[in-house]
């Protein structure tokens, strides 16, 4: 049996990381992929496009309702395509340790037994700022190896990627993390290709998909579901598909060079702003 | 100084009065640094001990008699409250009075971590108040509570308005300073924000911030030579006395480290005068100290005539025994009261310091100022080797083998039989009266003699014990663990 890939999702805030997991996980259940997603975000939101809404009672409130003493099908619900979803939830906004809520949501998982032989993979899909170690938890003690960083052509979506990628450094000398590249969730910002090519190499990775901007997104959103279930035909789909595919084929992962923060700004002038100052547009 | 006392947080030493943890020099360039506002703390890339300030501020606390004690953290957290209690029941029963006061720990599971867990704290408030009737209740932090921001002061507040005893939220995460006495200054602040009132009268009373009042019969029955009357601070002491202590005449204290935040603060909210004079330990500190006190409530006839007679008594005493004491060399370690007012009598009784540690060092006081026994040592040209040690024994052990002193006096549990394995007599200075005035100077004097006569113990357990460091340690400078200093 192969070893489960396990496999951290980071990147800015509202940069879509959830939306490309779930579509990601979906081109994965296309190819017969057994797929665990594990939301690990207070919000809880990271399994509604696979579920077909928020109906699924987090792992923090099973163990605060129900004690520790519960069965693994009391937070794990199965959602499209057979994959399997769990919410590990948190507490309420500005009381509480949401960061120790992860840690302890993940070993909870482990000790129920989640992680089972028939795991193609696992994702763990990640509050968006990594603002205490509990949200680094998914990298640490050899749990996922393999981390993308979702991002755009905005700068600030650089800045924390940049930032993320320090994170991967520090916990690669320790717990054998590497990362398998970017992936560009595009904002149509111009020269955004060349952009997200130039930061990858200069990030020692690489820009392992760029997908499209496509409104289709939305409305699959609305309807609570993936791309590949709401218009499995249309375009965006088969981007959603290749991705997989990236991901299933990708064997470059790297030790990340994070950048010095002049650095980081240099490339930005080069592609992003400079160049482009009058006609920016979203 | 400004304190603040709506705000029921307290500013750590370090931050307050620029106190530090780490320093190797003479005792006059430590002092003149400190005047001239240069002097900087050196941190430890090797360090041995410390201790959790919350010990120091609950210690203090619990020993008031008849309130609650509610430390809102895990377990562990808690892990002094057996040893407060032992003692708080001991030293009550020593006074012939009963303690009831109640130490509770919340118990902080894992999720209370998660989720928060005021509600639950708010419950055990309620509960302690329903079960114990304490006279007040003082609801404490911890470090986890610290880290996750748990509102504590929300949860006393609401806990106010159904409860008739005064509740006090007291911060007292162990890791915000690396000073254990920050402790103390956050108990002073507790009572001075939660319990203390605004005076309505002067009464003829006495604060004494003390730890254990050992002396109390004796402090009483001179005190009331003076027609004055010690209220012994908080060991033993009642919510009502406490309520009180604006209204009295002074405050005094047996060690600046414990007392300074308390005296300055009784000083500039209610206009209690402050005896900042050097310690009571000591000839020239007993003397100080009564004409200080004489001077701050109108009683200077009455002090000097009762210092002439103890003088009569017992200063021929003294003087014979310290020709028995002259040429012996020390090595001293202490709190940073202590280290330096315990020098001056070593002084005073003609033994040399050749070398002083203080666990800590404030630079000033909270009025600005050098602390007195510091100034003291400078302005008579005593100078010594001195280092601010953070209770590392790898340091102590090094300056007694390097020194090879006649005696070695701490004032810390466990410190001084350390010496003792090293092959140097020592003194444990454990009561913080024994060298209090003429009388307890003399016996003081007496102990250090019967200590240095007779070395054979000493001698032998050296022989026979195999200390930890090694030979390479010794051959190293004291400081060779201590880093740069910062700014």
């Amino acid at each position: 049996m192969a070893e489960i890939r396990q496999i951290a999702i980071y990147g800015k805030g509202g940069i879509g990381k959830s939306t490309t997991t779930q579509n990601l996980t979906a081109g994965l259940c296309e190819h017969g992929k057994k797929v665990m997603v594990v939301g690990c975000d207070p919000k809880a939101d990271s399994t509604r496009l696979l579920l077909g809404g928020l109906a699924q009672k987090t792992v923090l409130d099973t163990i605060r309702d129900e004690g520790e003493d519960i069965e693994l099908d009391r937070i794990m619900r199965e959602g499209f395509g057979g994959t399997r979803c769990v919410e590990s939830g948190g507490p309420e906004p500005g009381v509480g340790c949401a960061g120790r809520g992860i840690i302890t949501s993940i070993n909870m998982l482990e000790n129920l037994g989640a992680y089972t032989d028939d795991l193609d993979y696992v994702f763990y899909d990640v509050l968006g700022d990594v603002v205490c170690g509990g949200f680094a938890m998914p990298i640490r003690e050899g749990k996922a190896k393999e981390i993308y960083i979702v991002a755009s052509g905005e700068m600030m979506a650089l800045y924390a990627a940049n930032n993320i990628a320090k994170g991967i450094k520090r916990y690669a000398k320790t717990g054998g993390v590497r990362l398998g590249g970017i992936i560009c969730n595009s904002r149509n910002v111009d020269r955004e290709l060349d952009l997200l090519r130039a930061f990858s190499k200069e990030l020692g990775t690489q820009l392992l998909y760029f997908v499209p901007r496509d409104n289709i997104v939305q409305h699959a959103e609305i309807n609570k579901k993936t791309v590949i279930e709401y218009k499995p035909d249309s375009n965006q789909a088969q981007e959603y598909r290749n991705l997989a595919e990236a991901v299933i084929n990708n064997t470059k992962f790297d030790i990340p060079t994070p950048m010095t923060q002049e650095r980081l700004e240099e490339i930005l002038f080069e592609f992003g702003l400079m160049d482009t100052a009058d006609d920016y547009k979203i | 100084m400004s304190a603040n006392l709506d705000s029921s947080n307290v500013a750590t030493r370090e931050n307050r009065i620029g106190s530090i943890t780490g320093y190797i020099g003479s005792l006059s360039d430590l002092a003149s640094q400190s005047e001239c506002g240069t002097l900087k703390g050196c941190s430890r890339c090797f360090s041995q001990s410390s201790t959790c300030l919350s010990t120091c501020a609950l210690g203090q606390l619990s020993a008031i008699r008849d309130i609650a004690i509610i430390h809102h953290g895990p377990a562990g957290c808690s892990v002094a409250s057996a040893n407060s209690y032992y003692l708080d029941k001991v030293m009550a029963k020593k006074r012939g009075v009963t303690n009831d006061t109640v130490y509770v720990g919340t118990d902080m599971n894992e999720n209370d971590t998660i989720f928060g867990s005021t509600e639950k704290l708010y419950d055990i408030i309620l509960e302690v108040n329903r079960r114990y009737s304490p006279k007040a209740i003082f609801v404490t932090s911890s470090c986890a509570t610290g880290i996750i921001g748990e509102d504590i002061d929300s949860v006393v507040d609401d806990a106010k308005a159904e409860i008739d005893v005064p509740v006090v939220a007291v911060h007292c995460e162990g890791f915000k300073s690396r000073i254990w006495a920050t402790g103390f200054d956050i108990s002073d602040h507790a009572v001075l924000s939660g319990i203390v009132k605004p005076p309505k009268e002067k009464r003829n009373t006495i604060n004494f911030k003390n730890f254990y009042e050992s002396a109390r019969p004796e402090i009483m029955e001179m005190f009331k030579q003076f027609d004055l009357e010690p209220i012994f601070l908080y060991c033993n002491s009642t919510v009502e006395e406490l309520s009180h202590i604006s209204e009295s005449l002074a405050t005094t204290c047996i060690c600046g480290t414990l007392g300074n935040y308390l005296g300055n603060v009784l000083e500039e909210k209610y206009g209690v005068p402050y005896v900042r004079s050097i310690n009571q330990c000591g000839i020239t500190g007993f003397e100080t100290w009564l004409r200080e006190i004489g001077k701050v409530t109108g009683r200077s006839d009455k002090i000097e005539k009762y210092l002439e007679e103890q003088r009569a008594i017992y200063m021929p005493q003294i003087e014979e025994v310290k020709k028995e004491l002259k040429g012996l060399r020390a090595v001293i370690g202490m709190g940073p009261g202590y280290t330096f007012e315990v020098s001056r009598v070593l002084n005073e009784l003609g033994i040399e310091v050749v070398w002083a540690l203080a666990w800590h060092y404030d630079k000033k006081y909270e009025n600005g100022d050098v602390p007195p026994s510091m100034k003291y040592l400078l302005d008579n040209d005593i100078d010594f080797e001195a280092s601010v040690a953070d209770q590392q024994n790898f340091e102590v052990m090094n300056i007694l083998h390097k020194y090879q002193p006649d005696l070695y006096l701490s004032r810390h549990p466990g410190s001084t039989v350390w010496a003792i394995k090293n092959g140097t007599p020592a003194v444990y200075v454990a009561d913080e009266y024994m060298i209090f005035g003429y009388k307890h100077t003399l016996e003081f004097a007496h102990t250090i003699l019967d200590t240095i006569r007779n070395r054979s113990f000493e001698q032998n357990l050296a022989k026979r014990v195999k200390l930890p460091y090694t030979d390479w340690w010794y051959d190293q400078n004291v400081g060779t663990f201590l880093e740069e200093a910062k700014k």
